[in-house]
């Protein structure tokens, strides 16, 4: 009987750690697997579209599904309905401009959260804002789209914009008209919303980590809190910040419903001024899906599988660009760590 | 009933990526992903379930009022309904994991040669109103506005409220002299569709540049914004003195409340209507006279002195090839919906602002109807 048990014993022993290892490398290798799935199917998906425009998809401004209800066309080799012309091009600059916009707001306001997060506050008030950022981050962006509509158009539209339009002299994208408050500045302000609780909650992180003998050793050096935070702290948590800004940009340019409800959607325009309507490529993806699944020629879709492409290629890069940054920083970072005042 | 909302979305979800993701549209008929459907669907018990996806317009329809109403009528019959936008509905019905698309817009001739077996049921009768945000007009006050003059607003050339082409057609009306800011559903729609279909039979020019579809491309010139939804379109009319858009009749009230006015729209008799009752009913009767057998045809802008201009089918889109327990089910459940006494009723159209078939139409619509798994 024992003796039973114990050859039977390892035969069972062997299947389940064959077992596991099998779900484990399946398990390890699916992201590999749904990347190179999800980017595969966009890239096949997007060819007679490419077909269709050439070069012309990235540089022109004509966005046009063409004649859904007339003939089709012959172009290339692809049929399409007549009229159709995908030019992305005001969708590209959107996406990048608005996101930018974002960044721009989001880094400081971050940076100074964090630090203050991280050194200035402690015990019920620290974990409170530490709360707070953090449910900023959960906010569904349904909702701050609506807020977006609701308050922060009309308040661009009648405060905001007509202030910044006084710096019109200085730089000519500042100046009006404003409009109606949908547009790039709403975008990018609401994007900026999503965007900071990501690089704030990274940052707290990183400062936190940055040994308190560096910090002291400054303090020591009769530093003050400024010159801390600039010359020790920083340089310290350069790579994790580049990081952590990366993955808010990705964020930020993948965004879809907030910016769809305040960018005015904007087609066949590039934005003119800070306060034009604009259109991103998620939210076109998302607005006009459902209106090119009745192009009999699946041509509007293959067109926005194009766009979706372009996005997957921008915040891929974005993200490797940051990697790459990150590791060559963190190749010379241990050497030259000395304290420069 | 959340149940089976779930099931309903989650299958719109899995067929947007399954004709986004591999062209399973691009082939049409699929009947053996509806006899997988059917059998996921019902078959735990022996009851039919039909699913219908599509229209936001039609989707209080089928779930605030027909899916209770008809669970008395025929207790083995499950209805799920999903709001997905009209393309996909139709989408989802070419491709046969739904049985009932609805859609503010018939199929286009290239759509019908690639899937000859789907046919295109009039449910309803909807309309669309042109409404606008003018502080100096009082409430009860309409302007009145011919789809020539529409056209040129959408495409730049009349850029003010007090505009010679405007005045004219309201003498005596102190028009403001404000820039005019046309509001444009960004999101693939119906109301697109009938809107642009309007445009296109009054202007030629706005025929030849910018055509009518659900999605158009519209002329930058104009400088207007794109909102999201008819809800997103009335907020931002509300938010914008002096802009102007259109919205669907089922948002009339809302959109009133909020302090905006609705024009009356010039029809093909020269005669400026509003969209009441009447005057939508009398376009729907004169637009049944030249309805064909497979009922896909505008009624934009019918004759008649009281016609009024922009209204339309709601349709179901339907593949006539069905097994036969679907089919039996789809046209018992399709009958009652167009009947008088059945899903015609007032007590479910007025609540959604539709309005019942003409008789001559609910004759049509039953010739196809019959046509489901023959």
């Amino acid at each position: 009987m024992g003796m039973r048990t114990m050859k039977r014993m390892p035969a069972n022993a062997k299947i389940a750690n064959r077992l596991f290892v099998a779900a484990a490398g399946l398990s390890a290798s699916s992201p590999i697997l749904f990347l190179l799935l999800i980017t595969g199917i966009v890239l096949v998906q997007s060819i007679p579209a490419l077909r269709w425009m050439g070069w012309h998809f990235l540089t022109g401004i004509t966005w046009n599904m063409g004649s859904v209800y007339g003939a089709m066309t012959v172009k290339n080799g692809v049929t399409a309905p007549a009229g159709a012309s995908y030019g992305a091009l005001p969708f590209i600059v959107g996406t990048l401009a608005s996101s930018a916009i974002a960044l721009v707001i989001a880094i400081p306001i971050s940076l100074g959260t964090a630090m203050i997060l991280a050194y200035r506050v402690r015990g019920v008030v620290k974990s409170a804002l530490s709360i707070v950022v953090e449910l900023l981050a959960g906010v569904p962006s349904v909702v701050l789209g609506l807020w977006g509509v609701v308050v922060l158009a009309p308040w661009v539209s009648s405060a905001l914009g007509p202030f910044l339009t006084h710096f019109g002299p200085a730089i000519p994208f500042l100046k009006g008209p404003v409009g109606t408050g949908m547009g790039l500045l709403t975008s990018g302000l609401v994007l900026a919303l999503m965007v900071i609780p990501i690089i704030t909650a990274t940052t707290r992180d990183l400062l936190e980590r940055v040994p308190l003998h560096y910090r002291e050793g400054g303090v020591a050096l009769g530093m003050t809190n400024w010159e801390v935070v600039r010359h020790i702290c920083l340089p310290h948590i350069r790579d994790g910040m580049i990081g952590s800004i990366a993955l808010g940009w990705g964020r930020a340019m993948g965004e879809t419903m907030a910016v769809l409800m305040v960018s005015g959607s904007a087609v066949n325009m590039l934005p003119h001024n800070l306060y034009s309507p604009i259109s991103t490529m998620a939210a076109v993806i998302a607005d006009q899906l459902d209106s090119a699944m009745t192009d009999a020629s699946h041509m509007a879709v293959h067109a926005l599988s194009a766009l979706a492409l372009v996005l997957l290629m921008l915040t891929l890069l974005t993200n490797l660009a940051a990697r790459l940054l990150v590791n060559r920083s963190r190749g010379s970072r241990r050497i030259d760590l000395g304290v420069r005042v | 009933m959340m149940k089976s909302r779930t099931a309903g979305v989650a299958l719109a979800l899995s067929a947007v990526i399954a004709t986004a993701g591999c062209n399973a549209a691009a082939t049409g008929q699929a009947p053996g992903g509806n006899t997988a459907q059917n059998a996921a669907g019902g078959g735990v018990s022996q009851a039919t379930t039909i699913n219908e996806t599509g229209s936001s317009l039609l989707y209080p329809l089928f779930n605030g009022q027909w899916i209770e109403a008809y669970r008395s009528v025929d207790p083995n019959v499950q209805i799920t309904a999903a709001s997905t936008g009209s393309g996909t509905g139709i989408a989802q019905a070419i491709a046969g994991t739904v049985q009932i698309g609805a859609s503010d817009a018939y199929l286009s001739d290239a759509q019908m040669r690639q899937n000859p077996a789907m046919v295109n049921i009039p449910l309803a009768i909807s309309a669309q109103q042109v409404m606008y945000h003018l502080p100096e007009l009082k409430p009860d006050q309409h302007l009145n506005l011919s789809g020539d003059v529409l056209a040129k607003i959408y495409q730049g050339q009349i850029r003010s409220w007090d505009d010679p082409a405007i005045a004219s057609l309201n003498p005596g009306v102190q028009l403001p002299h404000q820039a005019i800011l046309p509001v444009h559903r960004s999101d693939g729609s119906g109301d697109t569709f009938l809107f642009t279909q309007y445009l296109s039979d009054t202007s030629a020019d706005w025929k030849n540049t910018v055509g009518y579809s659900t999605t158009v491309s519209w002329p930058a010139a104009a400088g207007g914004i794109g909102a999201k939804g008819n809800d997103g379109v009335v907020q931002a009319l509300a938010n914008n003195p002096y802009s102007i858009g259109y919205v669907g009749i089922s948002w009339l009230d809302r959109a009133t409340q909020q302090g905006l006015g609705y024009a009356a729209l010039k029809n093909k008799d020269g005669r400026f209507v509003l969209p009441e009752k009447d005057n939508i009913l009398a376009a729907a009767q004169a637009g049944a006279a030249h309805v064909p057998e497979d009922e896909r045809v505008s009624l934009i802008d019918e004759p008649g002195a009281k016609s009024y201009p922009i209204i339309n089918f709601e349709y179901a889109i339907v593949n006539t090839k069905q097994p036969s327990d679907m089919a039996a089910a789809l046209k018992k459940f399709l009958t009652w919906a167009i009947d008088p006494k059945g899903g015609n009723q007032d007590q479910y159209l007025a609540p959604v602002h539709f309005l019942p078939l003409p008789a001559p139409i609910e004759a049509r619509s039953q010739a196809q109807i019959n046509k489901i798994g023959g």
